[in-house]
This record gives C-alpha cells, sequence and structure tokens, in this order.
C-alpha cells in the first residue's frame, strides 16, 4: 500500500535574488538594471533577462515518492527543458502526484514581427477612455452583454459589465461612455440579438466556457451568424470572452475580439472605444 | 465517382466551403482543389472567414491542421504579419481597411510558390467585398473558406456555389452523421418560394423582434389577426424559437400548411430538427433566392476518436441526399481520378 507520505521534500531553492546566482556576469553598466531586450529572441523572464526560467507545474498519475520526483523530472527533459528541477511535489491522492517545475526554455520567439503588425490594442486607463470617447464618438456608447446559451457562468460578464467589478476595477457600467445593459445568464442568441436591435447597440459582449464540445463552439458562432442574418454584422461590435478564448479562436468564431483570463474591464473598454471610433472614421 | 472537384466547382466564380463541424475536413477539400487547379494551371484568390493554414487546431492543438500551399501569382487575402511571418515572398496589392483580431486584412500576390496561413474578413459583406477584389486584380476563381460551422459566407449575396464539408466529427453513430448532413443539406437546399407568390393568398410580413424573441403568445396574436394567412415572410433570421412557438399557436388551424419566406438558406437556423421534421408538421420553409450546392465531402476521420470506412460513408450519404456528389478527397480512387 501506499507509504504514508515522506515528510514535504525540501525544494531545491530556486533561483531568487537572494540565492547566490551562478549567472554569468552581464555586460550591464552598473546601476543599469534595465538591459535592452532583444525582441527578435524574446526568452522567459524570471530572475534576469535571457534565462529562459520557467514555472510550470503538473500531475502524473504514479504514487508519490522518490521515483515519481524523478520521472518528473526526465519528462521535463524530454519536454526539452534545460536543468529541471522539481521545486514541489506532493500526493494528490493514492496513485496520483502533483509537481512544480522550475527549468529553462532554450527557445526563443520573434516578438518583433509580431508586435509592430497586427492587431496591437494599446489600453487606456479608465480617464483616457472617457476623454477618447467624448472626442471620438460624442455619444453614450450602448453594450449589451450576456452569457448566452445554456451557459449558466455569469461571473464573467458580471466582472466585465457590473459597477462592481473585481479586483478595484470596476465595470463598464462605471463609465459615463458606456449605457451597458447586463441580461444574464442562460440568454438564447436569437433574444440577445433582438434585444441588441432594440437598444440600437454599439457592441455584444458575451461569455462562454469554451470546452472542446462543439456545443459551445456552435453557440458563440451561432450568434454571430444570426446578427448576419439580421444584416447587423457591420453596425455591431461582437466580442466574445471566457477562459479560453484567444484572438486566434474569435477570429475563427467571427467575432471581432476575444478575451480571456487576465482581462480587465478597461482591455475591453480601450478595445471597444478604439474600434467603435475606427469604424466611424470609416464610414 | 467521375468528375473532380475542380470540375463539380468550376462554373462558380466565387465558392464557398463550409463545415457542418470543426474538422469535417474544409482545409483539406481547400487543399485538393488548390492541388488540382495548380495542375491545370488556373489563377485562383483565396480568403477564410476564419484562419486557415496554421499548424494546428486552435481548440486541440493534439490536432495538426493541413498547411494552404498557393502557386506564384496566386492571391490571397489575409492579415498581413500572417502573411509575412509565413515568410513567402509576396507583393502588397491592396489594403482593406477590414480589421481582425488578427491584425488588418490585406491582398497580396504571391511571388513564389509557398504555404501562408489566409485569415481574411469575417463579415458576408467584407468578404464579399474581397473576393470582388481578387477577382479584379485577375483571380479566374475566388476560393472562400469557412471556419467552424459558420455559414454566412455561402449566401447568395456572397458565394455562387458551395462545397459542404461532413465527417465523422458529428456522432459516434454513421447513421446520425448520415442524418446530420441530410439535415443540413435540406437546408442548403430549401425550396424557392413561387415568383410573385401563390394566387389568391394572404402575405404577411413578420416583424423581426416577433421571429427573433419566438414568444407563442405573441404569434399566437399574429395568427388571430389574419386568420387566412397561409405565407409568412421573415426578413431576417429565422430560428428554432419562432417555429416552435409557430407550431404551439398553430394549433387551432391543423391541416393546413403554412409558408414562411426567408431570404435565403443561411438565414435559418435549426439545430433541433430539420426542415424535413417542420415540413411534416405542416411549416413549409421556402427561400426567395437559393444556393447552389456543388459537392459534399466527408471525412471520415474524428481526430482523437473514431473512424468510419470512407465507401460506406459516402454509400449512406448518397442514399439520403439525392443529385449531389459525394466525395473523398484523400480516398486513394479519388487522387488517381484527380492526377
Amino acid at each position: 500500500m501506499q507509504p504514508s507520505p515522506p515528510k514535504q521534500p525540501t525544494p531545491p531553492v530556486p533561483s531568487t535574488s537572494s540565492s547566490p546566482s551562478p549567472a554569468p556576469a552581464q555586460s550591464v553598466a552598473p546601476g543599469d538594471s534595465r538591459r535592452a531586450v532583444d525582441r527578435e529572441r524574446v526568452k522567459p523572464y524570471a530572475d534576469h533577462l535571457g534565462d529562459g526560467i520557467v514555472q510550470f507545474s503538473f500531475t502524473l498519475p504514479v504514487p508519490y515518492g522518490l521515483a515519481a520526483r524523478k520521472a518528473a523530472q526526465e519528462l521535463a527533459l524530454k519536454m526539452g527543458f534545460e536543468h529541471p528541477e522539481v521545486v514541489h511535489y506532493q500526493r494528490l491522492t493514492d496513485g496520483y502526484t502533483y509537481f512544480v517545475m522550475f527549468g529553462e526554455c532554450t527557445q526563443t520567439v520573434d516578438y518583433a514581427s509580431l508586435s509592430d503588425e497586427g492587431f496591437e490594442v494599446e489600453y487606456m486607463g479608465e480617464e483616457e477612455i472617457e476623454a477618447f470617447a467624448r472626442e471620438r464618438i460624442g455619444r453614450p456608447i450602448v453594450i449589451v452583454g450576456a452569457a448566452t446559451g445554456t451557459d449558466t457562468h455569469s461571473v464573467g460578464i458580471d466582472a466585465m459589465l457590473n459597477l462592481k467589478g473585481f479586483h478595484g476595477h470596476h465595470g463598464l457600467e462605471g463609465y459615463r461612455a458606456f449605457e451597458t445593459h447586463n441580461l444574464g445568464s442562460q440568454v438564447p442568441n436569437s433574444v440577445l440579438v433582438a434585444r441588441a436591435i432594440d437598444l440600437n447597440a454599439d457592441v455584444v459582449l458575451v461569455s462562454q466556457t469554451v470546452t472542446q464540445q462543439n456545443l459551445h463552439i456552435a453557440n458563440l458562432t451561432e450568434l454571430v451568424e444570426i446578427v448576419e442574418a439580421e444584416g447587423r454584422r457591420r453596425q455591431m461590435i461582437l466580442t466574445c470572452g471566457g477562459p479560453r478564448v484567444s484572438n486566434e479562436l474569435a477570429k475563427e468564431l467571427g467575432y471581432d475580439a476575444g478575451f480571456s483570463k487576465g482581462t480587465y474591464p478597461h482591455h475591453v473598454a480601450s478595445f471597444i472605444v478604439r474600434e467603435l471610433a475606427a469604424r466611424l472614421a470609416a464610414e | 465517382m467521375t468528375r473532380t472537384l475542380s470540375q463539380l466547382i468550376a462554373p462558380a466564380r466565387r465558392l464557398a466551403l463550409v463545415g457542418l463541424a470543426k474538422n469535417t475536413g474544409k482545409t483539406e477539400t481547400l487543399a485538393a482543389i488548390l492541388a488540382e487547379y495548380a495542375r491545370a494551371g488556373l489563377l485562383v484568390g483565396v480568403t477564410s472567414i476564419g484562419r486557415d493554414g496554421e499548424q494546428h487546431d486552435v481548440i486541440d492543438a493534439r490536432i495538426d491542421k493541413p498547411r494552404i500551399c498557393l502557386q506564384a501569382g496566386s492571391l490571397v487575402a489575409s492579415a498581413g504579419a500572417l502573411l509575412r511571418a509565413s515568410g513567402v515572398a509576396h507583393e502588397r496589392l491592396a489594403q482593406t481597411g477590414v480589421r481582425t483580431p488578427l491584425g488588418e486584412v490585406l491582398i497580396a500576390r504571391l511571388s513564389e510558390r509557398g504555404a501562408v496561413e489566409v485569415a481574411g474578413p469575417s463579415a458576408a459583406a467584407d468578404v464579399r467585398a474581397v473576393s470582388d477584389a481578387m477577382a479584379g486584380f485577375g483571380a479566374e476563381q475566388v476560393l472562400i473558406d469557412g471556419a467552424i460551422d459558420r455559414r454566412a459566407a455561402s449566401s447568395p449575396e456572397v458565394a455562387d456555389g458551395l462545397v459542404l464539408a461532413t465527417g465523422a466529427v458529428l456522432d459516434e453513430d454513421i447513421e446520425r452523421v448520415v442524418a446530420a448532413t441530410k439535415d443540413a443539406v435540406d437546408l442548403v437546399r430549401l425550396p424557392q418560394a413561387p415568383n410573385g407568390g401563390v394566387p389568391g393568398e394572404e402575405r404577411v410580413a413578420l416583424a423581426r423582434q416577433l421571429v427573433l424573441n419566438g414568444e407563442p403568445a405573441a404569434i399566437a396574436g399574429l395568427l388571430r389577426e389574419h386568420p387566412r394567412a397561409s405565407t409568412f415572410v421573415a426578413q431576417g433570421a429565422l430560428g428554432e424559437r419562432f417555429l416552435e412557438g409557430l407550431l404551439t399557436a398553430r394549433s387551432e388551424r391543423t391541416g393546413r400548411t403554412l409558408r414562411i419566406v426567408v431570404g435565403d438558406p443561411t438565414k435559418v437556423f435549426l439545430s433541433r430538427r430539420g426542415a424535413d421534421w417542420y415540413r411534416r408538421q405542416g411549416l413549409e420553409i421556402e427561400v426567395l433566392r437559393t444556393i447552389a450546392l456543388k459537392a459534399l465531402t466527408v471525412n471520415p476521420v474524428a481526430p482523437q476518436s473514431h473512424r468510419f470506412d470512407s465507401k460506406r460513408l459516402r454509400e449512406l450519404i448518397e442514399a439520403a441526399v439525392a443529385d449531389v456528389p459525394v466525395l473523398d478527397v484523400l480516398d486513394p480512387a479519388y487522387l488517381a481520378l484527380a492526377k
């Protein structure tokens, strides 16, 4: 049977600022902590630029013990990490062990070719957004939001729209620039579109928990298709949000933008005012 | 099976590819058409309402996606950053002003053969504008690839022809794949409303809100107002809420067929039941403009799940759906024919 779990292993101390880091001396002028970033070869950053250190976690279906620890390290090596370390591991349940790892990523990515073209939204603060909307749009921007279809999770849409917001960032309801209508959860697509037309909405904001099941996806595409069928696609800015919604997924779904974890209301607001201003300017 | 896809679709200046779901093989179908056209030396323009030619699936990264390989001289509508990242030399012909989550769409002509990622406009009206622009730059045919299960770009307002992609991914039960495919084809081939209407009938234009909200009480009120009406015309989308509401409200008139006329098949949204079922209940859905369905392609493989025998799947679909060629572009027999 499972031996009683050994006492919590002491994780090897990751190279934090307090540890004697073996990092090679950098060609940095004394006092200059901000080395220039090579944007064509960007690597993860932990303690110093270019160290490539990544923290990651996974679970293996093996019993807790030293063999499990060794297995995790070997697996991380196979993933391509150099000098992988297990900084924490614990028994999840019988036969399952959870690991937190450090490792050095040897790959780089060319950020320069991505950032200067494409849909880079410059995020603005609340006051900036208000001023931008006053100047460039000059009327309340009507936003209709809902968790659509069978989705009962309204927490995402509430965080974006409601005055309370989250993490100290209040929602779009609190902006003078916006007139918001939160329809709640489980709103059928056709009913949402009917309301949006009624209110002459500039923006429709939906949230949906996307899984690999086609149901969730089909629900998001149907909304876009109904707006198309109503002949309103060019008049309405459609955005979707959810834990797994990327801009790439938004593009496939037919939305103008996708928002995922880590999005605050002012991110959504920045996108909305800029996109609407661009559309009005093109008219 | 005697004709290739490229022969079947030849007359359509703007051809839309639509899948019934993700991973039904739209992009493989597009790749097959491109390969056939490359051999024939036809100059094409390509756009996608989603994103094509990416290496991995956006939802399930375990699924590898086919690349989009274009000949030198081909026209493409895609986001500038994606074109540049492809590393294929190209000449920028026009900025379209269409913004997508992946950047502004531009129209380019490839200077060399290569694989590119294609992400064109999403909105149907923009797709039409970009397609016309590519034709203006010399494309003999424009191919409009779909995304997931989106159908708007197959509207006759945008495209002149359609290829539908279906596949094993729809269900683990082959009979249900066939049934779902039949429903999708029925929807695409909804009958055309008689020109000028039926003599003596009373036509009622439906308010958009009434159709979208589909409240049975409101629908019953409408029927009471127009006791003789047999034809209702919907301006925009027609969905199941309204049809179900109509069935409930109509009970007093059982026996009489009601006709609902919409613009074209892309305006009709049925997910639980097909058009045939509503027809049997006495609700006939008709369209003003029809879609020219050129072919069906099947993908007998459901990624990370199950697969069917390609020939059996095609035969079952052919038996259920009359008058549409059914092809598997990766089947050896088809590849031999296309060579």
